[in-house]
């Protein structure tokens, strides 16, 4: 299958957000600033990188995907069904009584989720167990980390395990956009220097603009980025990205929209979206 | 016919999962630096591509064994029971029981059998916690050809399951028969009174009931190796036929088969119900049998216990 251009998956990622948006207005609020940092990652990921099917998503040989940063569920879902795993009118449920779509991910509610994260510091090594069961075959599993979840110790127990194991079928992409909660995850719990710590538990390491649809798709192409290694793609991203207002906002982890800031995103993207289509 | 003499809880465990393995290539073994203990050496000799050492991260371990259930593999985690209970609580809820997946974990050296290493090792509160994760089969297998027996059914199982044993020599209780999880079993009738018994204790438990026998009391004995789902017919049964029950269990008092005893006779049939166990502190230290002792849980203890709550409820009638 011909492999989407640069410009599509822009475009794609640009629908994307504005898909975001869509979820926000039903439910009038939600974890949108970690999404929209790693939107541009997860639809390279789907449209460009992953082996996956929207018509049949327990395809036999499927790469997995692990958002282990569950809050930023809406990235996925709207990916999902971007990628047609859904009909668009499930956007509209978000946050409504008995939803498939809740604030984490829950595999069994939703097709293409593969793991119900939402704990922060699990996803990893639910990826590892993934990944070492899917060496043989040489599957991929694609994990997605938000830096603010970094000091949860038992990340680093399935750091450790998957360059124990020289797991390089498994791809972390961490999510640097550098603001939690409280404040700038430098202040509250620095990890740096990541790509040293990542290296030292014997991962190959790069490091890339991650709202670079280029710089992501170039890393994409190279994986993995060392012989027997896990790859770990350490990203920094901006959070809040797409939305002016949101951007670089602590305040926007979790955002409680207003009728106006709705309709001034929707119509920030909508342009987006007009100016990249059909280029 | 039942054997004679007493066997290792865990070699028997390790033992049983090696030989289930035999027939089925999709059950991998999880070490926690714990496999060796756990009675698992000729496997990983047998089978280094299936067994898999982590190392001291129970937390990782238990996510590990979620994400290679998904693949397919029956993963089968064994160590000291605390650690992959308590430690990695959130765990085994969220990537074990929320995700479903077909995860065996076996705490060993359950109840207070780590008797001497105090009460950072023992396991207490397994039963209790474990079951107020949704969907986890708890098994307490009482004597070695339960756990061979409750060892193929817990692999035949679809889905979590959480197996408690523990770690001194037991003895052969039982004739060999198939293990069907959720029922228990009336071991021998009575009409004075009811023991419900699981786990290790059972064979205390047995003996208990001779004493009261020659005391002239005549004590129903139920051996209940599921804990959960628990067999609640035979409960109610019980119930009706000497109503009153006395549990026996190497748990605290509250939380475990007592509890879980206590709730359905409350509901469904009213009546007497003793829960015999460890109080709800953190236990003595000593050699396991004389903590057993401290604790009444010896044969003799049991019997005494049981032997007062039966007079107090027969004269209360």
């Amino acid at each position: 299958m011909k492999k989407p251009s640069i410009q599509e998956l822009k475009y794609r990622a640009a629908k994307v957000r504005r898909k975001i948006v869509r979820m926000v207005a039903a439910s009038g609020s939600g974890h949108a600033g970690g999404a929209l940092s790693c939107v541009d990652a997860l639809t390279a990921l789907y449209f460009y990188t992953m082996v996956n099917s929207a018509e049949n998503p327990k395809l036999p040989e499927r790469d997995r995907f692990v958002l282990s940063a569950g809050h930023k569920c809406m990235a996925q879902y709207a990916v999902l069904c971007e990628k047609g795993y859904f009909p668009e009118s499930v956007l509209d449920t978000y946050g409504c009584l008995g939803t498939q779509l809740p604030g984490h991910p829950d595999m069994h509610k939703l097709p293409g989720i593969e793991a119900n994260t939402g704990a922060l510091g699990h996803g990893l090594s639910i990826s590892v167990g993934m990944a070492l069961g899917l060496k043989e075959t040489g599957q991929r599993v694609f994990t997605v980390l938000g830096d603010g979840e970094l000091p949860e110790g038992s990340n680093w127990e399935a750091i450790a395990a998957a360059g124990f194991y020289g797991l390089d079928n498994l791809i972390a992409l961490v999510d640097l956009n550098g603001l939690q909660i409280s404040g700038q995850t430098k202040d509250i719990m620095d990890m740096s220097p990541l790509a040293d710590k990542f290296e030292s538990f014997g991962w190959a390491v790069g490091m890339i603009d991650g709202n670079d649809m280029e710089e992501i798709v170039s890393i994409l192409d190279r994986l993995p980025l060392g012989e027997g290694k896990p790859s770990a793609i350490l990203m920094h991203t901006i959070k809040g990205k797409g939305i002016s207002f949101g951007e670089n906002r602590v305040g926007f982890h979790f955002w409680k929209a207003t009728e106006d800031e709705l309709r001034t995103a929707a119509a920030e993207l909508d342009q987006a979206i007009a100016g990249l289509e059909g280029r | 016919m039942i054997q004679s003499g007493l066997a290792d809880p865990r070699k028997t465990f390790g033992a049983a999962v090696h030989e289930v393995a035999r027939y089925n290539p999709d059950i991998v073994v999880l070490s926690a630096d714990s496999g060796g203990s756990s009675g698992f050496k000729e496997f990983s000799l047998e089978y280094p591509e299936r067994y898999h050492e982590f190392g001291i991260m129970e937390q990782g371990v238990m996510g590990i064994a979620s994400g290679l259930a998904t693949t397919g593999k029956i993963p089968v985690f064994c160590a000291i029971a605390p650690f992959v209970t308590c430690r990695p609580y959130e765990m085994f809820r969220n990537d074990v029981g929320y995700m479903r997946q077909n995860v065996k974990v076996v705490g060993r050296n359950a109840g207070i059998s780590y008797s001497d290493l105090g009460s950072t090792h023992h396991s207490l509160e397994d039963f209790a916690i474990i079951r107020m994760i949704p969907g986890v089969v708890i098994l307490a297998p009482q004597d070695p050809q339960e756990i061979r027996s409750s060892v193929k059914a817990m692999i035949e199982h679809d889905g979590p399951v959480y197996m408690r044993i523990g770690n001194n020599p037991i003895p052969h209780l039982f004739e060999e028969q198939p293990f069907e999880i959720g029922k228990g079993m009336v071991v021998h009738e009575g009409s004075d009174v009811t023991i419900i018994t699981t786990g290790s204790v059972t064979g205390n438990a047995l003996q208990a009931r001779s004493i009261l026998k020659s005391k002239g009391v005549s004590a129903r004995l139920v051996a209940m190796p599921t804990v959960w789902p628990i067999d609640r017919e035979l409960i109610l049964d019980s119930a009706a036929k000497t109503r009153c029950i006395v549990t026996v269990e190497e748990h605290y008092v509250v939380g475990g088969l007592g509890t879980i005893v206590q709730e359905i006779c409350s509901e469904a049939s009213p009546i007497p119900v003793k829960k015999l166990g460890i109080p709800h502190i953190y236990a003595a230290s000593g050699p396991y049998d004389a903590v057993l002792a401290h604790y009444g849980l010896d044969a003799d203890g049991i019997a005494n216990d049981v032997l007062k709550f039966a007079e107090a409820n027969k004269k209360g009638r």
